[in-house]
């Protein structure tokens, strides 16, 4: 299951909790964000797959025309938010896009992929003890500023919000020149390969701020409550995630490994294994505290409610003190449940 | 059939053929026999999932765990909750627009393909093909056909010098790209239903019609329209229930946005069932759908049954 919907199964007993089946370290052979994605109350209900992260596509044949220096050295040296701006008018100015970019919404439900732009602000939605939320400090209203204005400045397509966009719509733009950049996931690329005829791409680190933080995706495998047999399903789940088994899955389908050893080493992907480091190097930016964030057990609800505000920014112009604020009325309202 | 009616004489009178097994008990038992199965298939998957609706909607339910009985809070939340109202007036703004014209452009495509034309088979099958389609896969063609930037409309519109709409990122452009997407599936339904009951008029009424001498436009309004009555009144109970109870095209074509602009009363109910995991205060928004659905539908059979008492 993905890490966004584990927390509700969990939290409410649906899962058999995986530490009967696991010794003391076996945690350790895995980045520490990802166990801690799969864990309720410190006991993990599920073991880590796969990650998938988001960097920045780029249209190569426009920018070789732009001149603009990419960035290289590691997630670090990532555009910062200003710069990403400039390049952006500069794309939308003086190339064929209609658009300078487009963002990764896929629909309704993905509205947590907004959440690394407050990261990245040195933001979070909750606090420390994620009894509360963080969201009206100056930080998270700057971050929701930010990327509202994406749709004020006409950078980005009006039609690329959350609940307008389907699974390709965001990548059709990219594919066809409409959008000189698109800020997406590694999974995305099989699409490319297949419909990005007329143009060769290349992919760049995530923006930044005062911090890097990106999307949290992939999937954890568990098992449920009324498994008959549950000690082969630990079993076999362990086998699933086994190094050997991990590396020949992301190899395949152009996944990232969730294993300390197989980010270390690397993995030699059969389809642009450049751009894949670069996902791989990003995805180490993942931020701890926003993933014990979205496998909290109310997230669904939560990210209802993120896509409902961050929607009204995003088309109506809401402004984000008023976004900002809607978005904290209902997480208490949600955690007071 | 008067044998069966009849209540009295002897058994070997009633039954002509002289089989025991006829008696008047089973003669009584017979019918139900014969809709049993029928009626096993209602009761199973309708008539018991509505009273389980209706019971959950006095609970508070998250599918996992337990529920706890709350009574009538669900209904009263709902009153208050803006979000609801949103959702029902979307949901009759989508109905007033689609029910309307694909009634009427459904009856005017059923009056042109009941004249000889040799392309007329060919025609109602191009009309009808829509009305078969899968919803999802009809939202997915209008979104692309409606999309803002690579859309083909805005691409002929912009060609025509009249610039392009902001389709699907503009409320009030959202709701009428959803709506003639839609019509685009109810035309057919409604020719076909049209169609089947202008070719049981018969045409004598018309042949003497234009004996008296009265114009085409005469005929249609005071012969044809008329005896189209009842279907119309079916025609108009469907299309409401049919829009009310939308969901896969609003969903994928919109998703219910922008903001909450085009959100219909079934996404609501979905997502406040498996998002927010209230399913008691989802079955109750059900429960005031179906009493919505209910009202209308028992409105047009009166209706309906004032008119036949009529003719």
């Amino acid at each position: 299951m993905t890490w966004q919907s584990i927390g509700r199964y969990s939290s409410q007993g649906a899962l058999v909790d995986f530490s009967q089946y696991v010794d003391e370290g076996y945690s350790d052979a895995f980045e520490p964000v990802f166990w801690r994605a799969v864990s309720y109350e410190d006991k993990p209900y599920a073991l880590p797959h796969h990650t998938d992260t988001f960097a920045v596509y780029y249209n190569t044949d426009y920018f070789e025309k732009l001149g603009v220096s990419i960035p290289q050295q590691g997630p670090q040296s990532g555009w910062s938010w200003d710069q990403f701006i400039d390049v952006a008018r500069q794309v939308k100015d003086e190339t064929d896009a209609e658009y300078a970019f487009a963002f990764g919404f896929q629909g309704p439900n993905t509205a947590y992929r907004w959440l690394p732009f407050l990261y990245q602000n040195g933001g979070q939605l909750l606090n420390e003890n994620m009894d509360a939320p963080q969201i009206t400090n100056q930080a998270g209203v700057d971050a929701i500023a930010w990327t509202q204005s994406w749709f004020e400045e006409e950078l980005i397509p009006a039609g690329s919000t959350i609940k307008a966009t389907d699974s390709t719509s965001v990548t059709n733009l990219f594919a066809t020149g409409n959008t000189g950049m698109m800020i997406h996931g590694d999974w995305m690329m099989p699409y490319l390969k297949d419909n990005m005829k007329d143009f060769d791409w290349d992919v760049t680190y995530m923006v930044r701020n005062a911090g890097m933080a990106s999307d949290l995706g992939g999937n954890c495998l568990a098992i449920t409550k009324d498994s008959q047999n549950p000690e082969l399903a630990a079993d076999f789940i362990k086998f699933v995630v086994n190094e050997e088994n991990m590396r020949f899955f992301c190899r395949n389908s152009q996944f990232l490994p969730v294993r300390k050893s197989l980010i270390e080493q690397g993995i030699d992907y059969s389809y642009r294994p450049d751009a894949m480091q670069k996902f791989l190097e990003q995805a180490k930016t993942i931020p701890d505290h926003m993933a014990g964030v979205e496998t909290f057990p109310a997230f669904n609800e939560i990210n209802a409610l993120l896509e409902d505000q961050l929607e009204l920014a995003f088309t109506l112009q809401q402004e984000p003190e008023k976004t900002a604020q809607g978005i904290e009325d209902g997480i208490k309202e949600i955690l007071s449940e | 059939m008067a044998g069966i009616a009849r209540e009295g004489g002897s058994k070997s009178e009633q039954n002509g053929r002289g089989s025991s097994w006829r008696s008047p008990n089973e003669r009584r038992l017979l019918p139900y026999l014969f809709i049993a199965p029928n009626l096993i298939v209602f009761i199973a998957f309708m008539f018991i999932p509505i009273l389980f609706a209706l019971y959950v909607s006095l609970t508070q339910w998250t599918l996992i765990g337990a529920s706890q009985f709350i009574g009538f809070d669900n209904y009263v939340t709902m009153l208050g909750e803006g979000q609801f109202w949103q959702a029902l007036r979307n949901t009759a703004v989508y109905t007033l627009g689609v029910v309307p014209t694909s009634m009427v452009l459904g009856l005017a495509a059923a009056v042109l393909l009941n004249r000889k034309l040799p392309v007329r088979t060919f025609l109602r099958s191009v009309y009808f093909m829509p009305v078969v389609i899968s919803g999802v896969a009809v939202a997915l063609i209008g979104e692309w056909m409606f999309n803002d930037q690579y859309g083909i409309i805005n691409a002929v519109l912009t060609k025509l010098g009249l610039g392009a709409v902001n389709w699907l990122s503009s409320g009030t452009w959202a709701m009428v790209a959803l709506i003639i997407t839609t019509m685009w599936t109810r035309i057919g339904f409604c020719m076909v239903l049209y169609l089947a009951s202008l070719q049981s008029i018969p045409e004598t009424y018309y042949d003497a019609a234009r004996v008296d001498g009265a114009s085409g436009w005469a005929r249609f309004r005071f012969i044809t329209l008329p005896l189209l009555a009842p279907t119309t009144f079916l025609v108009l109970i469907i299309q409401v229930i049919l829009s009310f109870r939308v969901f896969d095209l609003v969903y994928v074509m919109t998703g219910g946005g922008p903001g909450f602009s085009t959100t219909v009363l079934v996404q609501y109910i979905y997502e406040e069932a498996f998002t927010n995991q209230d399913m008691g205060y989802a079955s109750a928004v059900g429960v005031v759908l179906y009493l919505i659905l209910m009202v209308f539908t028992l409105i047009q059979w009166r209706i309906s049954r004032q008119g036949e008492a009529g003719q």
